[in-house]
């Protein structure tokens, strides 16, 4: 306990960390999903960084946090030539580090989109990063990719295989974007990448799919299960991503808060009631409402409902000296709290 | 459409001399910067509001949604406002005779005016860049000095709040602030704050009772394996009358459990409702002098069933699997190991008291990667108090069990026959088995661990034989 009180507070040395200071040039970033929630939020952080030069925002939109050291494009991953559009940017900047972002936080109907988007569109990163020999990338990853299965161990180290279901295109589309950047910075290419597997962002601004799930009135449970559940703060996770662009350190992290909190302790905590069903009629009542799109998820996410799906931060700990602020129930509290100012109107902002 | 290949030269100067909208400018300075809750629109109106040319202002208001830190007046130095045109022209596209809102559409180099949204990590406060100096506006070398000035006092301000700043440090290292008042290291150099005041001493019971830590040991209810003691406190009765009443448990050799450090208690898996998980804590907590808190592994097939996991989950259950119990021993606690496994609980009433294989020796790699040693324990009665009769096979898949049970009561009597029935329980733990003298490479060694899996499954075979061999009564014992 007190360990984790002194490192969380004295804050230059918990992100110093192990791996000492920061390099000593001045790094030129590229984000991709600039205008997304992380990515506005990251460039805002690394605009008050002395150890980036220039960032080079990448979106279709531009980011609302852009400042003085930010260049935006709009670039659109989606689109055939941004490849050959992006390279060209990537070389006129002179970037160091590629920051990939651009991934979709929720389930979406237009799964051709996010196939695209998400799977195609880092293709389209890594190659226009291998033409202008980038030598690292950074990617957003979420630890719902390793899958909700009662077989899982309680903590999820990064070396457990990804079984969230395939068939599930949010899924199956992240995991492809991962495995590509794994083999990008395969030892021996002078390469290097780095993963970070986030668990479920909560915080006061953020907006995902949890958030939204936690918003109603009745949330929905499996009856007669109340797996355990992990969160990180939305603050942490932009930390975490500034760590893994300043030190060069490859390989996969988990990005979690620490503790664990039962299904249904943070629907109480959150403020709600939980509806539990039988997992049948669950499904079946889901798939019509996503069908009608009533619903936040399809069916099989109910499986996050059922089993347990938590990683184990130790690794981001000790090799990236990441220290999260907030543990999962303070990040919890710090939505509840947000979510119940916007329950009554007094917080009109709504969530990025 | 043709023009959006063209790129803007690298950092020529964002300040270059151009015509300047002096409308815009007044209107920036005109407007006071108070806090403001900006709805965000859809995108069409961000775009429409740079349509009309005007700067959108710095939302001090972000400041007060980032709740992580109390609202603070605006920096003194005003965000590096960069005019739209005069970062196109700088780019080289003025005399293109494109619009900046156009450029903008298209992508061009434009950037894009600042929020003044505080984060809380530190930055450096260094001097303005070069290039802002070098602009010939005489507006913007007045915004570079005063920037200059501005850097040279926070400067001397964050040289001068180290020592306040470890005052601080200490005052947080004892858990003062709740995590919605912590700030973040800008606090300690931002210069505008009139006259920082030093944070207020926090008194060691105040700290004690409602800091960090204590809000932290407050609300943690849940250990890291899903174990809720506010359930079990509440089951305790319940576990305490079928320990103490019930099953009238007899305990011998508890000593051989160590009083502290991590350890194995490998025990026989018996009967159609595995009880023994349960009771071995109980015994552990109620007769061990250092009532040493046990975590059992349990079979996988509990976790795909509603309600019987969640259950064992909060009582004290863990999913048997290697880095479950890895990371159990490395706390130093104390777990308890069915090596039969699903084989243990789904024999028949005639093979009782002979113990199935011992897996693939799992916990003996476990013992020897992690230097636990063993305490053999052989659980007496357990067998008889829910006896299986039969195994209905073809129902298993249906019900996601390994088995269905036919005991004597269940199937016939309904739930209530599960009910096990009162025999005699008797538990004896034996001496600890030392695997010290053998590396941890020796968990490679298949023979190796083989054997000693095989010693250790004889040492409680001859347990259950002797106590078995003493035992005159199922009932009495």
């Amino acid at each position: 306990m007190s360990n984790s009180l002194t490192s969380s507070h004295s804050l230059t040395i918990a992100e110093r960390g192990p791996l000492g200071a920061p390099p000593a040039r001045r790094r030129v970033v590229a984000i991709t999903g600039a205008a997304q929630f992380l990515g506005s939020n990251l460039i805002g952080l690394l605009e008050e960084d002395a150890n980036v030069r220039t960032i080079v925002c990448l979106d279709a939109e531009a980011p609302t946090s852009a400042g003085s050291k930010s260049r935006v494009y709009n670039v659109s991953l989606t689109e055939r030539m941004a490849e050959e559009r992006m390279a060209e940017i990537l070389a006129a900047e002179a970037v160091d580090v590629m920051v990939h972002l651009a991934f979709l936080d929720s389930p979406t109907h237009s799964t051709a989109f996010a196939h695209e988007l998400e799977s195609v569109g880092t293709m389209h990163v890594l190659n226009a990063c291998r033409r202008t020999k980038v030598h690292k990338v950074v990617m957003r990853s979420q630890t719902l990719l390793y899958g909700a299965h009662p077989t899982n161990p309680n903590y999820l180290s990064e070396k457990h295989p990804l079984r969230a279901r395939r068939t599930e295109s949010f899924f199956a589309d992240k995991i492809e974007a991962e495995n590509e950047v794994l083999r990008f910075g395969r030892p021996g290419q002078g390469r290097l990448a780095t993963v970070l597997r986030i668990a479920p962002m909560l915080g006061p601004t953020v907006d995902n799919f949890v958030t939204r799930y936690l918003s109603h009135r009745l949330a929905p449970t499996v009856l007669g299960f109340d797996p355990l559940w992990q969160f990180v703060h939305e603050a942490d996770a932009v930390r975490a991503l500034r760590l893994a662009i300043l030190y060069d350190v490859p390989g996969v992290f988990n990005i979690v808060g620490d503790g664990v909190l039962p299904l249904r302790t943070v629907i109480k905590l959150a403020g709600r009631t939980s509806l539990p069903l039988p997992r049948s009629l669950a499904s079946s009542l889901t798939s019509a409402l996503w069908l009608t799109q009533l619903a936040e998820a399809p069916p099989a996410f109910f499986d996050y409902l059922q089993y347990i799906c938590v990683a184990d931060g130790a690794l981001a700990r000790k090799e990236l000296g990441f220290e999260p602020l907030y543990t999962s129930r303070e990040a919890l509290i710090d939505y509840a709290n947000a979510q119940h100012l916007r329950d009554v109107k007094l917080l009109s902002e709504t969530p990025a | 459409m043709k023009r959006k290949d063209k790129r803007p030269k690298r950092d020529s100067g964002a300040h270059q001399p151009g015509p300047r909208p002096a409308k815009g400018d007044i209107r920036d300075n005109a407007r006071p910067p108070v806090a403001r809750v900006q709805p965000k629109g859809p995108a069409n109106a961000k775009r429409k509001s740079r349509r009309t040319g005007r700067h959108r202002e710095p939302p001090a208001a972000r400041a007060g949604e980032h709740r992580g830190h109390p609202p603070r007046p605006p920096l003194s130095r005003p965000p590096a406002v960069v005019d739209e045109r005069s970062a196109v022209d700088a780019a080289g596209l003025g005399d293109t005779g494109i619009d900046s809102e156009e450029a903008f559409e298209l992508g061009i180099g434009a950037r894009v005016v600042p929020p003044t949204t505080q984060y809380g990590e530190a930055f450096e406060s260094s001097p303005p860049d070069p290039q802002e100096r070098k602009s010939g506006d005489v507006e913007a070398q007045i915004r570079a000095l005063e920037a200059r000035l501005d850097g040279l006092i926070r400067q001397r301000h964050s040289s001068d709040g180290v020592a306040d700043a470890d005052a601080e440090a200490e005052n947080e290292l004892e858990g003062g602030e709740p995590p919605s008042e912590r700030r973040g290291p800008l606090a300690k150099v931002d210069s505008s704050a009139p006259a920082r005041v030093a944070p207020p001493p926090v008194e060691d019971f105040i700290s004690r009772k409602w800091g960090r830590s204590a809000l932290r040991s407050r609300s943690e209810e849940f250990d890291d394996f899903g174990l809720d003691p506010s359930f079990e406190q509440r089951v305790k009765p319940v576990v305490e009358f079928l320990y103490r009443s019930y099953f009238r448990t007899t305990v011998e050799g508890i000593d051989n459990v160590p009083a502290e450090g991590r350890c194995i208690v490998v025990a026989n898996h018996s009967g159609a409702l595995p009880l023994d998980g349960l009771m071995l804590r109980a015994a552990l907590r109620i007769e061990h002098k250092q009532k040493r808190d046990l975590r059992w592994l349990a079979e996988d097939f509990v976790y795909y069933l509603p309600f019987a996991g969640v259950f064992m989950n909060r009582v004290g259950a863990v999913r048997a699997c290697p880095e479950n119990a890895e990371r159990l021993l490395e706390k130093e606690s104390l777990v308890g190991v069915f090596p039969e496994g699903v084989h243990g609980i789904k024999k028949l009433f005639q093979e009782r008291y002979r113990l199935q294989r011992f897996g693939r020796g799992g916990y003996i790699r476990l013992c020897l990667r992690m230097r636990a040693p063993i305490v053999p324990c052989a659980i007496i009665g357990a067998e008889e108090s829910s006896p299986l009769l039969y195994r209905l096979e073809g129902l298993t898949e249906l019900l996601g069990l390994p088995y269905f049970p036919v005991t004597p009561t269940f199937p016939f009597l309904g739930p209530a026959g599960l009910l096990p029935a009162p025999t005699k329980w008797r538990m004896r733990f034996g001496e600890p088995i030392n695997l010290d003298n053998y590396g941890p490479e020796a968990a490679d060694d298949h023979v190796l661990v083989g054997r000693l899996s095989e010693r250790v499954r004889s040492a409680i075979q001859a347990m259950l034989d002797s106590g078995l061999r003493e035992r005159r009564s199922v009932w009495f014992g």
